[in-house]
């Protein structure tokens, strides 16, 4: 055992090509203790050898989109992909299509930035994503089930990729999965015995994507759940980074289709 | 991924879940993933008698430490409610150990662990000087970590384990708080919430010997508590500790 431990314990994830759905950085107001800046965000990952991150920034979801978008673009390093705040104003969605965006956060709740989802408000928000197949982020907690269903029922080529589902979901995430191909989930919080597992024995690993949750918790949790899961070579590999890196290609690919 | 020290886990359970879908939770597949991990022996309370049933849900755990002896240590678990019947049942399983290890599950069974009906247990585990394991959660009315002071003062002979450790940042902080001040007091690390550098904070500000590492198996996925210790940055020594000696050294404590 190495005083880091992770060497030995995760020697086999250096091969998987982690590509970390929910990852955040730059300050925050509520979790100071824990907010690291990028180049401290870039050392955690390698200490757990994760290649890639989604990266949206505290400052985007605490302050203000636009101000939190400038800080992410100056924070970028090669090895994170942005995921923007996204607000439904014509005005932002202006400024969004401009970064050609792969990803998108989305914070709508009161103490955020305060929109609803529903179609007469975020239509044509959810317009431009679905047409050119941008990722959607958003926290459970962030949307309640039936306007998640709501908002994939309108639009139902939207790529949703919701995170922190939590481990106690699973009565709610399974039929949404029946019922929208386009949904897909982090691990960061499924962490129930063996959940992952029987996840990929139910549905297969296509849906779920590899998620640690930083900078507020540590990578050791999904990555040992990951590693310890009783799933086939091809099936990590996916939820390491596959699905991910195919549902980005994917956007990329209709991007070039339609245009900016 | 496999603990290169063999595991003693202070918190488990046997039963399903109330909330959602159990997978795999039958005893052989918990020895299947304790032998795939390296959990040597783990101690487990009735998930029936945590929300339900006590003397049903403590037979169910007798019926295992019959069939798996060298695996499982038993809590009992018992319940403020309806009074006096908490000392019977302490009484009518007192075989599962001894010193007994004892399941407190005041968030469950909705009474504060400080109320009155809760002292003849209190007084129970300090004349046995009882492993008691207590669900905790920040800041809760009926079971936050800082409601712990006073009780382990009062009741110094009896060890408190602080289960999950008060779960959330706020209720990790909140339990250290307590255990600096009561020396029966050792905090629990299982727990659905994964926080950087939280462990380093429990062994900076009280050292390594009061904590101990627990799994919640099977509600929650053993590995995860492993690897945040095994990935900690802390000494290898102190790995040992947590992941196994501390608990071994209360369990073998007789006095």
């Amino acid at each position: 055992m190495s005083r880091s431990g992770i060497e030995p314990l995760f020697a086999e994830a250096a091969s998987w090509d982690l590509f970390d759905a929910n990852v955040r950085v730059g300050p925050s107001g509520i979790h100071g203790e824990l907010a690291l800046g990028a180049a401290a965000l870039l050392e955690e990952m390698e200490r757990f050898a994760i290649r890639n991150a989604l990266v949206s920034h505290w400052t985007a979801e605490e302050y203000d989109a636009e101000t939190g978008n400038r800080a992410l673009e100056r924070d970028l390093l090669p090895r994170f992909t942005p995921a923007w705040a996204a607000l439904p104003d014509a005005e932002a969605l202006d400024a969004l299509a401009a970064r050609r965006p792969l990803a998108v956060r989305l914070s709508p709740g009161v103490n955020q930035h305060n929109f609803p989802l529903a179609s007469w408000c975020a239509g044509p928000l959810f317009e431009y994503l679905q047409a050119r197949s941008v990722l959607v982020l958003i926290s459970r907690a962030d949307i309640e089930w039936d306007v998640l269903a709501r908002v994939m029922a309108d639009f139902p080529a939207l790529v949703v990729v919701l995170l922190d589902v939590g481990y106690r979901s699973d009565r709610y995430l399974f039929p949404l999965l029946a019922k929208f191909r386009q949904l897909h989930f982090d691990g960061a919080t499924y962490l129930a015995h063996r959940q992952l597992e029987a996840f990929v024995d139910r549905d297969g690993p296509d849906r779920l994507l590899f998620g640690s949750r930083l900078p507020l918790y540590t990578p050791a949790a999904a990555l040992g759940v990951l590693a310890s899961a009783r799933i086939s070579s091809d099936a990590r590999l996916g939820i390491a980074g596959g699905n991910l890196r195919r549902l980005l290609a994917a956007c990329r690919n209709r991007a070039a289709q339609v245009g900016a | 991924m496999r603990s290169p020290v063999s595991v003693f886990d202070c918190h488990g359970h046997l039963g399903t879940h109330v909330d959602f879908p159990a997978c795999k939770a039958d005893p052989d597949s918990m020895v299947a993933v304790m032998d795939h991990l390296n959990i040597e022996r783990l101690a487990v309370t009735s998930t029936l008698a945590c929300y339900n049933d006590c003397p049903r849900g403590n037979a169910e755990v007798d019926a295992l430490l019959k069939r798996y002896p060298d695996r499982f240590f038993g809590y009992i678990t018992v319940n403020p409610n309806p009074p006096g019947h908490a000392i019977a049942e302490l009484q009518r399983w007192r075989h599962f150990h001894a010193p007994p290890l004892i399941k407190l599950h005041p968030g469950l069974h909705r009474y504060p662990v400080i109320g009155p009906n809760y002292e003849p247990i209190w007084d129970y585990a300090n004349q046995t000087h009882a492993i008691v394991l207590v669900h905790t959660w920040d800041s809760d009315p009926n079971c936050g970590p800082l409601l712990f002071v006073a009780l382990a003062k009062m009741y110094p002979r009896a060890r408190i384990l602080l289960g999950h450790s008060g779960v959330t940042w706020r209720g990790y902080h909140q339990s250290i708080e307590a255990a600096s001040q009561a020396p029966n007091l050792y905090l629990d690390l299982c727990g659905s919430q994964n926080h950087r550098l939280i462990l380093e904070r429990c062994v900076d500000r009280l050292g390594t010997s009061r904590i101990l590492f627990g799994s919640d198996l099977p509600y929650l996925d053993a590995s995860m508590t492993l690897a945040r210790v095994l990935t900690a940055d802390v000494p290898d020594a102190a790995k040992e500790e947590i992941l196994r000696m501390n608990f071994l050294r209360l369990l073998t404590e007789t006095t």
